[in-house]
């Protein structure tokens, strides 16, 4: 019974969440006030219908979900959020700490999460600012594009 | 006559040392993308659009058109070594390819794909560039209340052939529909969903969002799926020599003329279909051959004309999609939806004016996808081939790291602005969740790129015609597009539906 309910409401994550982001969506558009009328097609028109529709597939795709035996994907979560998790600090922290820091802490995460040379830091260190460096190349030397940089050092 | 001059100096730049470098590189990026499994070329293209800024337009659309060709050429490679198709498009090459593969001709199935891809590919090119003259004057004879219709159908089509999933295709269309209401309305200067951010105001730009559908939904994808690494079956690893490649004559000939032909066709007609792609072209185009094939039973054990036709009309696809992007901003398949973003990040609108005035910017794109077919499908095949079976060994997490250091970098480098990257990310943990639950996300991003058009034709038609919705039905262009929308959803839609009802009903019957 509990591995039922937890199938359900993995596959009804998405429809009651979309549900709730186009009701907050609607109550945008009851907002928006127009300069002048364009009569019933104005700015909200297109808004409004969008939300009907949606409403409309995903309390069909609920209704469906609730009756099929079907299973979601199967898969770990942890490694997308430790991604998740990892990508955020590395865009919080890419002007702070400068691209060369930022993105050579960034690469070592993933590769720890992707499991890449396990038990070996050396060589994972050695490939991680390998990565480092080729990008900085692309990105700075071949199109010219200035990156940040910690205490305009590195 | 003054276009087709333009598109012979399109081959001239594209000999230009440089811009030849960019279409080679680019093929190989494309070929490397559309070889390992779970990357495309739409994943290359869409990490190349933030380094597009500091290039010129030639040389990236150049580039463009090569990754496009490659990359649908080269998902049969790891379709017939192991089985697993490198793009959706060539799910009917692993079928045929494969079963070549267990029979010790892996190399021979490789070579009938790429004759059969260049065939297709270069037909559809000289299609693209022979009819571009006739779409452009059909372009400008539609006016607005038949430019709304024909983006209607066009969305319809993108839900509709979501044939199993048509209310996910539905919600995702929609979800990109209302993306791409954030910001300044369309006709008057007042913002909207901006919820109290001025970031917002100016909308939500076309890159963060395929960079997170494309390329960080892909990297978390992969954590989530947590395959362990492939690993080449013993016949795969055996050592090719060049000349196993090379299809026989007689092989050929048994495919025939025709299927080729017919197959690039079919593929043409149905890359101009919005958001079809190439998928659907192989799927259409393998069937058909199978059909009327003199040998059906072949079919499933290694048959060579499933992979010529399958193949032939994938690449074709590339030609056919470009002409609804060029002439309407309605993009035929994902990638060209990106190639758009190039076009309007470098200040090109798509129509007819696009072709009359700038041909020498897109003229060497033409030039790239035809010569990506003709001559580098076939070179690389020969010079690369027996390599080809090695690409799937590069470690994923080497491979990861760096897709989503490039592009949250390319993010970043396209405003210099943090939010951007930060935007990307959030599309990419939305998209993850919507592919986990199999919504096609490429209808997402067609939805956030038609929508603001059909709203624009909707009220521009409207105010134009004093708030009199009959002008849809009274426009000869305008009706002839809603009739066709009507007769997509009955055939695709209804009919399929009564016809699979029946089914079950017999079905139901037949038990005892």
């Amino acid at each position: 019974m509990a591995m039922r309910e937890m199938r359900w409401r993995n596959r009804l994550f998405v429809p009651v969440f979309l549900l709730v982001l186009t009701t907050i969506y609607v109550a945008a558009a009851f907002r928006i006030s127009p300069q002048f009328s364009e009569g019933l097609v104005g700015p909200r028109f297109l808004p409004l219908v969008s939300a009907l529709l949606m409403y409309g597939a995903l309390l069909h795709i609920i209704r469906n979900e609730l009756v099929s035996g079907e299973e979601s994907e199967k898969g770990g979560f942890w490694r997308p959020a430790a991604i998740v998790v990892a990508t955020a600090a590395y865009i919080a922290l890419f002007k702070p700490l400068g691209y060369s820091v930022s993105t050579l802490a960034y690469v070592c995460v993933l590769f720890h999460i992707f499991r890449y040379h396990e038990g070996r830091p050396l060589r994972r260190l050695i490939y991680a600012i390998a990565v480092t460096a080729v990008f900085y190349g692309l990105f700075a030397l071949v199109f010219g594009v200035r990156l940040p940089t910690l205490l305009d050092l590195i | 006559m003054d276009f087709f001059l333009e598109l012979f100096q399109g081959f001239a730049v594209l000999a230009r040392p440089d811009v030849l470098a960019y279409m080679v590189l680019g093929f190989l990026i494309g070929t490397f993308f559309g070889a390992v499994p779970g990357l495309t070329s739409v994943l290359a293209i869409a990490l190349l659009l933030p380094i597009t800024y500091s290039m010129d337009v030639v040389p990236a659309l150049v580039m463009c058109a090569a990754i496009f060709m490659s990359g649908m050429y080269a998902g049969s490679i790891t379709a017939t070594t192991i089985n697993i198709p490198g793009a959706p498009s060539s799910m009917m090459t692993a079928i045929e390819g494969h079963a070549l593969m267990k029979r010790g001709e892996g190399a021979n199935a490789l070579g009938h794909a790429a004759v059969g891809s260049m065939v297709g590919g270069s037909l559809g090119a000289l299609l693209l560039m022979a009819l571009m003259p006739l779409a452009a004057k059909a372009s400008l004879l539609i006016q607005t209340p038949g430019k709304f219709s024909l983006v209607l159908f066009a969305l319809v089509v993108i839900v509709i052939v979501q044939r199993d999933a048509l209310a996910k295709g539905l919600v995702a269309t929609m979800l990109g529909v209302m993306i791409g209401t954030v910001g300044i309305d369309v006709m008057q200067p007042i913002p909207r969903f901006n919820f109290g951010t001025e970031m917002l105001v100016e909308g939500i730009d076309m890159m963060p969002i395929i960079i997170g559908t494309f390329a960080i939904s892909e990297v978390l994808y992969q954590a989530h799926r947590n395959h362990g690494d492939i690993r080449f079956s013993s016949s795969a690893s055996t050592a090719i020599r060049r000349r196993d490649f090379l299809p026989s004559f007689a092989q050929i000939r048994q495919i025939g003329l025709f299927t080729y032909l017919k197959s690039a066709l079919l593929g043409y007609g149905i890359g101009i279909l919005p958001g079809v792609g190439g998928s659907m072209a192989a799927f259409v185009a393998y069937a058909d051959a199978k059909r009327r094939s003199r040998a059906p039973e072949e079919y499933g054990n290694g048959s060579r004309e499933g992979i010529a036709a399958a193949e032939a009309a994938n690449n074709s696809m590339c030609g056919g999609a470009f002409v609804p992007m060029l002439m309407f901003g309605i993009p035929g398949d994902p990638t060209t939806a990106i190639v758009l973003g190039v076009l309007v990040i470098n200040g090109l609108q798509p129509g007819p004016r696009l072709l009359e005035n700038q041909t020498e910017l897109i003229a060497p794109m033409f030039a790239s996808l035809f010569i990506s077919a003709l001559v580098l499908v076939p070179l690389t095949l020969f010079l690369l081939g027996p390599w080809f079976v090695r690409i799937v060994s590069i470690p994923k997490g080497l491979l990861y790291a760096c897709i989503a250091v490039v592009a949250l970098v390319g993010s970043y480098v396209a405003t210099f602005s943090v939010f951007q990257m930060a935007l990307a990310l959030l599309f990419g943990i939305l998209a993850f969740f919507l592919r986990r639950q199999n919504y096609p996300t490429v209808a997402l991003l067609l939805g956030f790129i038609l929508g603001p058009d059909l709203e624009q034709y909707l009220r521009r038609s409207l105010s134009l015609s004093d708030g009199n919705p009959t002008v849809f039905l009274t426009s000869l262009d305008s009706l002839f597009f809603l009739i066709l929308a009507a007769v997509f959803i009955y055939f695709m839609a209804i009919r399929k539906s009564k016809k699979a009802g029946i089914e079950r009903k017999a079905a139901v019957e037949r038990e005892p």
